[in-house]
């Protein structure tokens, strides 16, 4: 079995610091068995900050201006939320080299509820100057994210779901492009970003079945885009579907609205993601996606149903 | 600490009350009453050598790290640093003005004003990130010190008391803190507002040695802060500097609304009497 994001990019993260002292990991009281081993073996480049979120991130600050790489590791929702006014005074006004590591993607905490959830953190860290926003499909990618936060300046917030997916792309993968084809369909065009990448394939099949072609592109890196390459990708259909796990109105699917806006190209949209509100405990994340009409069937008919409008 | 040279801070302060006043009062911006209550802390720190520094190299690895974590106090130490010459006396002319380096509350959003590590326009961040380089200092085995400068106001910030419980644990004996204690936020009285005393026991019960000075006596600041590098606690330091907001103009001292006061006109005259 392949293994979690979390663990993949921890394990990465604990070869480096092995070799660079320098590289610095705070903990707000969150845990993982790929963790144990840093703490135990690297103790003095470990910091547990307590749960105490603004105070992580202006260590991290002070480290990173003492010159230290340093990755703040965190349940999604508490490290850009609990810290945005810290986050966007030392790491946005300053370009400093601290990488948000933050573990719960969307509705990956399903049961914990709508407290635990990330639903606007794209949003959020969208609108920070200089930030560099990662999203993860799969473990080979979050490997490579360990390596490409290191070597890369400035920071970063790095999105990571709490389950295993089976993984997409084979090891050694440049991801430097920020966005991967990874199907090619003449239809239209479906973007997804985290796990809904994975969904993206299966509508995709349905979707087949149903005598529409799509194409499939993981949209991993969310800022900054790799614009260019984006509007090559969506100008090939015309027709563009985004698929997130993040509130409707503030992800990739109004991020990339705004480029094709500004880009004047003749390229029909379509978003797909969770409606602005919040879900109280709702018996799991499958309930929650159908719920949203995030589930298979529902994202299938949704674009078929698009499509069929824009016949008339 | 000889006689002659506490004359010789007295005169430097005064002559930075002045700055101070002429600064705001040119741009009708700035906090002069929060500025002019740090101003024998500033000037000792500086002027009195306290700090180790080296304007010609401000970034010199050696120096000590100070961080002016009250940004409303800000407009008191652009004269401090320019008559060191960390940057161009042009520098105080421009305060407020396109193309300058100084703002009310610290420069550009880089926070590269030199002689500083940071003046940061948001309240309670400066302990925190102090913690942060003291920490890196130790771990490093850098022998520099680092000081931070907080307002009384600023301590109302749940981040304080993380930074506090964080410094405390980690022992952090390079770590400095000094809270300019005028008494008095944006509108009113602190301890009529919301009570923040007895600051000294909250810091001491935080892992802290906590010492409270009067931060307009040079002896007391430099009592307080002699032996910086050779303290025997291995706790971080918090000197509680009990100030007069708007120390040197009437208009302003202790007024429970001074904090937004800019002397214009008739008051402005009768401020640049009383600070000659």
């Amino acid at each position: 079995m392949n293994l979690s994001m979390r663990d993949a990019f921890l394990d990465e993260i604990y070869n480096i610091a092995r070799k660079d002292r320098q590289v610095m990991l705070l903990s707000n009281d969150f845990g993982a068995p790929s963790l144990d081993k840093f703490r135990a073996e690297l103790a003095t480049q470990f910091i547990h900050s307590g749960i105490a979120e603004q105070n992580m991130v202006n260590v991290a600050a002070g480290l990173a201006m003492a010159g230290k790489t340093v990755y703040m590791y965190s349940i999604a929702p508490f490290l850009p939320l609990r810290c945005y006014e810290q986050i966007r005074v030392h790491l946005s006004f300053r370009n400093l080299k601290v990488t948000g590591v933050a573990v719960g993607a969307g509705y990956s905490y399903d049961l914990s509820g709508p407290t635990h959830q990330a639903l606007e953190d794209i949003a959020m860290m969208n609108a920070l100057p200089g930030m560099t926003i990662y999203n993860a499909s799969d473990s080979v990618m979050a490997k490579a994210f360990a390596r490409m936060t290191y070597t890369d300046p400035g920071p970063k917030y790095v999105r990571f779901d709490r389950e295993k997916f089976p993984d997409i792309y084979r090891d050694n993968k440049d991801f430097s492009d920020g966005l991967a084809v990874l199907r090619e369909g003449r239809d239209l065009t479906i973007i997804a970003t985290g796990i809904m990448v994975h969904r993206a394939f299966s509508v995709a099949d349905e979707l087949k079945a149903r005598s529409i072609d799509a194409s499939v592109v993981d949209l991993f890196r969310i800022k900054p885009l790799n614009e260019r390459l984006l509007l090559e990708t969506a100008a090939t259909s015309r027709r563009l579907i985004t698929l997130e796990e993040h509130f409707i109105n503030s992800g990739i699917g109004s991020i990339i609205s705004g480029l094709v806006t500004e880009s004047g190209r003749d390229i029909k949209m379509k978003h797909i993601g969770i409606p602005n509100r919040y879900y109280s405990q709702a018996g799991g994340r499958k309930e929650l996606h159908r719920l949203c009409g995030l589930d298979v069937e529902r994202v299938t008919s949704r674009i078929q149903e698009w499509c069929k409008d824009k016949h008339k | 600490m000889p006689g002659r040279k506490i004359a010789i801070l007295k005169k430097k302060a005064r002559w930075v009350r002045r700055q101070i006043l002429e600064m705001c009062a040119c741009v009708g911006e700035g906090r002069v009453a929060s500025s002019l209550s740090c101003v024998e802390i500033l000037v000792a720190l500086f002027h009195g050598r306290i700090l180790r520094f080296d304007p010609a190299n401000p970034r010199w690895e050696e120096r000590d790290r100070f961080i002016l974590s009250k940004s409303p106090g800000a407009v008191g130490i652009y004269p401090v640093l320019s008559d060191l010459g960390f940057f161009p006396e042009k520098e105080i002319d421009n305060f407020c003005k396109p193309g300058g380096l100084l703002g009310p509350y610290g420069g550009d959003v880089t926070g590269d004003i030199p002689g500083v590590e940071a003046v940061w326009g948001s309240l309670g961040h400066g302990l925190g990130v102090g913690a942060g380089l003291a920490l890196a200092g130790k771990l490093d085995g850098k022998k520099y010190m680092t000081v931070v400068l907080l307002g009384d106001g600023e301590c109302y910030e749940g981040s304080i008391w993380e930074a506090a419980m964080f410094a405390g644990h980690h022992r952090l004996d390079n770590l400095v803190g000094i809270i300019d204690r005028n008494g008095i936020c944006t509108i009113d009285f602190t301890e009529k507002c919301l009570r923040l005393d007895p600051l000294p026991s909250k810091w001491r019960s935080f892992g802290w040695d906590a010492v409270t000075i009067d931060g307009h006596s040079y002896e007391e600041i430099f009592d307080s802060l002699a032996d910086l590098r050779n303290r025997r606690s291995k706790k971080p330091l918090m000197i509680i500097a009990n100030t007069v907001k708007g120390k040197g103009i009437s208009l302003l001292e202790n007024n429970p609304m001074g904090h937004i006061i800019i002397p214009s006109g008739e008051q402005l005259k009768k401020a640049r009497h009383e600070l000659k």
